[in-house]
């Protein structure tokens, strides 16, 4: 039964392994069990997977329930090619740190630029002020 | 075993240290390993103790009995919850604790006959193939209300002593070793547990009585067997295989007399059987000998490859493990109960997904509930409006497929189309809710009936007040609005194409008066109206024109309008071209319009035209310089335009079959002007036109002469 063909419908991912990007960055990586009409997952065997530069780490998390509305998108896993990948993975406690360091050098940088920024008298336009069409 | 349990667990432990939030420690997943340590030697006490002697007489079966190894647990438990084994271990604890099979069939026939839970759990081997409607003989399996995990009710032994012999021609599901899913290294769904495999029973050839059957014995000992590691389904099929070769010691009676192996009955996952797959070809089993033959027919061995471990197994199962085997490999199976992936996938994958034991979790019914409430959402009165792109998508696609038809590639693959309900306009009036018995209306505050929440009153400032930034501001606002108003104008002109054609004979004159009656707006709307029939002014067209959106609304609309609209609108950017330039330089959306002008231009009569190119170069004008004209010629739309233009004017001029209007031409005299200037404006200076018309040097040798004309040349 090909469920609505030529629609965007999750029935047919159904039990298959999907990476999942959420809203607030987190990416994880489960089965999906379950759906809704809200596109609400049910993720079993979650992995939340955690990427800095060209390494990752994964984190065990047992059974997601996601909110569909946090969902920014969500694609099959190839299992054959998965393993295909040119990342390498470490542990979790040393992705972790190589997350805390990124996180910390980026401050810095955005830092300095708005520092840079105020010296010469401009200032980063917020989103939200824009006026242009 | 349970060591490898217990680093699993500190591994887990230390991991859930690492984070701030505190995890529930092993999920329980800790707990259940221990459990499944358990259940596996409980059962193999039991089977030893099950054993009869006087059934012993195969002795292939009597040697597998003494190589029966230890309990082990099955392979490398990692940690990787990917690992399918970690997944059965969680699985294998309550299948393997209901190891008693005997529950014979006719307890599953007739409902008379309390279910056995039992049954359910047990038979894994139902997993292995594609979930089917009933058999007609068998009728619909009863619902088991038990879901996996329960533990057994009844205590296993007296069902042993349940022999029934089966005069019905009932057909009894071969119980396989599938059905034990942890040793073979098997993942399969709980809900494969209720699928009965009636695909190997149905015009099965043989009678009833020489179905197979695996009695305790040699399930135990197939567990044993397989205790020492995983084994693939494939390894599956030799076991069985072997089973062929020790034929003639097989005693009959252990065909007959068995105790027989329930039918696997639905089990609460299974709530209903869903539409099955396009009925997968009946029994495909290569391997059945023709015509149901004696039994010992049954048994002559198979051509198939010589199976070491199979030995012990009786004869039967083995053909039909390997025919099961067969099966799977050849049908579709999808667990989801939907052919969509069928004949895509390799069999190492499907065999991947059939060892998954938490597939459809989500039952056919939830999944046809949730399709069902995305097919409602696309009911529409009005497809063309609310699902204009898919509408619009799908029918590029079936032009493109009609065409590709025509060239004569023959009938191209039917593209599955979504059929989305077509629903009538209903005009709903709305009335508000009344209660009965009561005193006057009751206002009732819904969605169709709001009630004002906020007393929000909207005090606009008086005119000395606002600054000038804020005037400007709402000038832009007002243009805007306008913008938008007149788009909605221009996508339903833009329709009338469509629905001129959907709509009857009599409705059409209607619709053309309400489309040149909308053209008509939209112009209005672009020129600014004014009371008096001259536009003295541009200034509210060039506000349309200084947002990017507006640029690219004139493109549109200028198809629409006639000759003269079209014409005003050309000479207004003409004029103001510099302006519009000097605007335009962020976006540079100018270039969208070159398009619609040249179409214009091509029905431009000469005044007109020359008109133009007096607008556009603002000649003849005293001075020396001609900063109008720098601007345009520095400008890719600009000189673009302007080559158009001067096309467009040479090939009127050499059209015109009239001499004497060369002389006193006023195009004659612009146009010596014009070379003058470009003659006299650095190349460098010059922009990259979009295209260049062939015809302009031509157009430039009846004004200069030769050397002047090279320059030109050189230049452009």
């Amino acid at each position: 039964m090909n469920y609505m063909p030529g629609t965007a419908s999750l029935i047919q991912d159904i039990d298959k392994k999907h990476l999942v990007l959420l809203r607030d960055g987190r990416t994880l990586i489960g089965f999906l069990r379950s759906i809704d009409q809200f596109a609400n997952l049910v993720l079993h065997q979650t992995v939340e997977r955690i990427h800095v530069g060209k390494k990752y780490g994964d984190i065990p998390r047992g059974i997601f329930v996601v909110r569909g509305e946090n969902v920014v998108l969500l694609g099959e896993i190839d299992l054959e090619k998965e393993s295909d990948t040119p990342l390498q993975q470490v542990s979790i406690e040393e992705i972790l740190e190589e997350q805390r360091v990124e996180l910390q050098a980026k401050q810095e940088s955005e830092k300095l630029k708005v520092q840079a920024l105020k010296e010469r008298g401009l200032s980063v336009p917020r989103a939200d002020t824009l006026d242009e069409y | 075993a349970s060591r490898a349990d217990d680093d699993w667990q500190e591994a887990h432990e230390r991991l859930a240290e690492l984070e701030d939030k505190a995890v529930a420690k092993g999920d329980g997943g800790g707990e259940e390993q221990d459990l499944l340590g358990d259940p596996e030697d409980a059962l193999a006490e039991r089977l030893t103790r099950l054993v009869i002697d006087s059934e012993l007489e195969d002795p292939a079966i009597m040697r597998a009995v003494q190589t029966r190894g230890p309990v082990q647990h099955p392979g490398g438990l990692n940690s990787s919850i990917w690992d399918s084994s970690a997944v059965l271990q969680r699985i294998r604890g309550p299948l393997l604790a209901q190891e008693m099979p005997s529950v014979s069939v006719l307890d599953y026939a007739l409902p008379q006959r309390p279910p056995q839970p039992r049954e359910e759990e047990r038979d894994p081997s139902e997993r292995a193939l594609p979930r089917r409607s009933s058999s007609p003989v068998i009728g619909s399996p009863p619902v088991r209300a038990v879901p996996i995990g329960t533990p057994p009710k009844q205590p296993a032994g007296p069902n042993f002593t349940q022999q029934i012999l089966c005069p019905k021609p009932v057909h009894i599901r071969a119980p396989m070793q599938q059905r034990y899913p942890a040793p073979y290294g098997d993942r399969m769904s709980p809900n494969q547990l209720c699928n009965v495999p009636n695909s190997s029973l149905l015009g099965h050839p043989f009678p009833p009585s020489v179905s197979p059957v695996l009695t305790h014995l040699q399930r135990a000992q197939l567990l044993g067997g397989a205790q020492a590691g995983r084994m693939s389904p494939s390894q599956f099929a030799r076991v069985s295989g072997l089973v062929g070769s020790p034929l003639p010691s097989v005693n009959p009676k252990l065909l007959q007399g068995r105790v027989r192996q329930m039918m696997p009955p639905a089990s609460g996952f299974r709530a209903f059987f869903g539409a099955p797959p396009a009925p997968p070809p009946p029994p495909s089993q290569p391997q059945h000998p023709p015509g149901p033959g004696p039994h010992l027919q049954s048994l002559r061995p198979q051509p198939q490859i010589f199976r070491p471990d199979t030995t012990h197994l009786h004869p039967q199962h083995r053909r039909l493990l390997h025919q099961r085997q067969q099966q799977n490999r050849n049908q579709h199976r999808s667990l989801n109960g939907s052919v969509g992936d069928r004949g895509g996938h390799r069999s190492s994958h499907q065999e991947q997904m059939r060892k998954d034991p938490y597939a459809n979790l989500m039952l056919q019914r939830e999944k046809d509930w949730v399709s069902k409430i995305q097919m409602m959402q696309l009911q529409s009165t009005d497809p063309y409006l609310d699902d204009y792109y898919y509408q619009n998508y799908f029918q590029k696609l079936e032009k493109l497929s009609a065409a590709e038809e025509v060239q004569g590639d023959g009938p191209k693959k039917e593209r599955t189309k979504l059929i989305t309900p077509q629903v009538a306009k209903l005009e709903h009036t709305y009335k508000p809710v009344q209660f009965e018995g009561s005193l006057g209306k009751l206002t009732v505050s819904s969605v169709n009936n709001p009630r004002k929440m906020i007393d929000a009153v909207v005090t606009s400032r008086g005119e000395d007040d606002e600054t000038k930034e804020k005037q400007v501001r709402d000038k832009r606002r007002q243009t805007l609005v306008t913008i938008e108003k007149t788009y909605s104008l221009l996508l339903d002109v833009e329709d009338y194409e469509r629905r001129y054609l959907l709509s009857l004979e009599g409705e059409r004159p209607a619709l053309m008066g309400d489309r040149k009656q909308k053209i008509c707006e939209m112009y209005d709307n672009l020129r600014g109206k004014v009371p008096g029939h001259e536009r003295p002014s541009d200034d509210h067209f060039m506000q349309i024109m200084c947002i990017r959106k507006g640029k690219r609304l004139v493109a549109r609309i200028l198809p629409f309008l006639s000759p003269e609209q079209a014409a005003d609108v050309l000479l207004a950017t003409a004029r103001n071209l510099p302006f519009l330039i000097k605007k335009d330089a962020q976006d540079e959306v100018l270039p969208c319009l070159l398009r619609p002008f040249s179409h214009v231009l091509y029905h431009l009569p000469l005044g007109t035209v020359t008109t133009l190119v007096q607008q556009l170069t603002n000649l003849p004008q005293s001075g020396a310089a001609n900063p109008h004209l720098a601007a345009v010629l520095q400008n890719k739309f600009g000189l673009s335009l302007l080559f158009l233009v001067l096309s467009r004017g040479e090939e009127l001029q050499s059209s015109e079959a009239n001499t004497e209007l060369i002389q006193d031409n006023p195009w004659t005299e612009l146009m010596l002007l014009a070379t003058r200037e470009l003659l006299r404006i650095p190349q460098a200076a010059l922009a990259k036109p979009v295209s260049t018309p062939s015809n302009l040097l031509s157009l430039f040798s009846r004004y200069v002469d030769q050397q002047k004309l090279n320059l030109l040349e050189t230049k452009l």
